[in-house]
């Protein structure tokens, strides 16, 4: 058996908006820059999926899109429903979005994938004055996005959507 | 194969060792009849509880003890190389964080080094510590405190979203040099496939009831 989550509905809340918040400089801010022969490249995370589509692997280019735009947004609106839900939702779908929770849960770390890829490029691409590639300041934020909507995943406690209908239920 | 519990009625719930709450609705089941190789979830939300086999702990053992092994072996030997016009550089997995570091990014670094080395041999080392001290029905004290730290950091381990990033470099690049994975490449990725096995595993409903009937 375990302890309910304290405060889960305020903490959750407030760890989707500094969530929100981060995703703007994710999305404005580099990921990475590239060095090529003293000239650097500036590329941003939907730079990147462009600079895929046009290199002609767009199948690459949909798991970026999917993992970097997608399933952060996806995740975001899913957790502000299922807080809303809590008190607003309609009982009967309790067992529906007790689902879409553990999907919730399960999907946050795979956005993940832009980040390491710029760690792997940065630490293997290293031929000084020739090829280098930086980390940009999205690479940390994205990061932040990511680890804070976790954490949100985290203190939201899917019991309290079967209250509601336990309490309806008596 | 599922077995259909029984909800018990809150009234029931004397011998606290044999109930189990749904920790997704919080309904309450006895999982103390499951037999060898049985496993059962929540009738109400479908939620997964737990699965019973009698010879769990030797297997975990075996899992982690490869999975330590390997990732040692992934830390010390060349991951990836990137060969371009006489060029080479070679990259180490732990060298992933340290360049990082190197570039002014310490925040980064430690993240990335947490999610794909640390967390995972975090998770590896506590769960084989459980499961020896298990096996031997040594009580420790250490043991509660451990059993909650592995269930709550699994979620933090980042192994296979590393290896889709692997996968995506390797189309980014691979148009411009040539890329050769190294032997740290291949043990990390046997390492990943042993780390989901030691997880899968480990049940964690029957760990904590093995941990209850230890105590004094």
């Amino acid at each position: 058996m375990h302890v309910r989550k304290a405060n889960s509905m305020e903490r959750t809340l407030a760890l989707l908006v500094t969530a929100c918040v981060l995703y703007i400089p994710a999305n404005l801010l580099p990921i990475m820059i590239t060095d090529q022969l003293g000239q650097p490249t500036e590329s941003t995370i939907i730079g990147g999926v462009v600079l895929l589509i046009n290199m002609g692997s767009v199948s690459i280019a949909m798991v970026i899109f999917f993992a970097s735009v997608m399933i952060p947004l996806s995740k975001l609106a899913m957790m502000f429903y299922l807080c809303w839900s809590v008190r607003n939702g309609p009982p009967e779908t309790v067992r529906q979005r007790t689902v879409l929770y553990r999907v919730t849960e399960f999907i946050g770390k795979w956005s993940m994938i832009d980040v390491f890829v710029v760690a792997i490029l940065v630490a293997l691409i290293n031929l000084t004055n020739l090829l280098v590639i930086h980390p940009g300041g999205a690479a940390i934020a994205f990061a932040g996005v990511v680890m804070v909507s976790m954490l949100a995943a985290e203190s939201f406690d899917p019991r309290l959507m079967w209250d509601q209908r336990d309490g309806k239920d008596e | 194969m599922e077995s259909c519990l029984n909800i018990i009625n809150k009234d029931e719930a004397n011998n606290f060792a044999n109930y189990l709450a749904c920790p997704s609705c919080d309904l309450l089941f006895d999982v103390s009849m499951l037999a060898d190789g049985e496993s059962a979830r929540c009738s109400r939300c479908g939620n997964f509880l737990t699965t019973y086999r009698t010879n769990e702990l030797s297997h975990v053992i075996a899992y982690t003890s490869s999975a330590l092994i390997l990732l040692a072996l992934a830390c010390s030997y060349p991951f990836m190389s990137f060969k371009s016009n006489g060029l080479e550089s070679v990259m180490t997995l732990p060298e992933t964080a340290l360049r990082l570091l190197s570039n002014g990014m310490p925040t980064l670094a430690f993240l990335v080094a947490a999610f794909i080395i640390i967390i995972p041999a975090l998770v590896v080392v506590l769960i084989l510590g459980l499961s020896v001290a298990l096996k031997l029905e040594r009580h420790y004290r250490w043991l509660r405190p451990a059993g909650k730290l592995v269930y709550h950091l699994q979620n933090w381990s980042m192994v296979e979203v590393f290896f889709i990033g692997v996968l995506v470099s390797l189309v980014k690049i691979g148009h411009m040099a040539t890329v050769i994975m190294g032997a740290s490449f291949w043990s990390y990725a046997v390492f990943s496939l042993f780390f989901v096995l030691s997880l899968s595993s480990l049940d964690r409903v029957q760990c904590w009831r093995r941990i209850g009937a230890l105590q004094p």
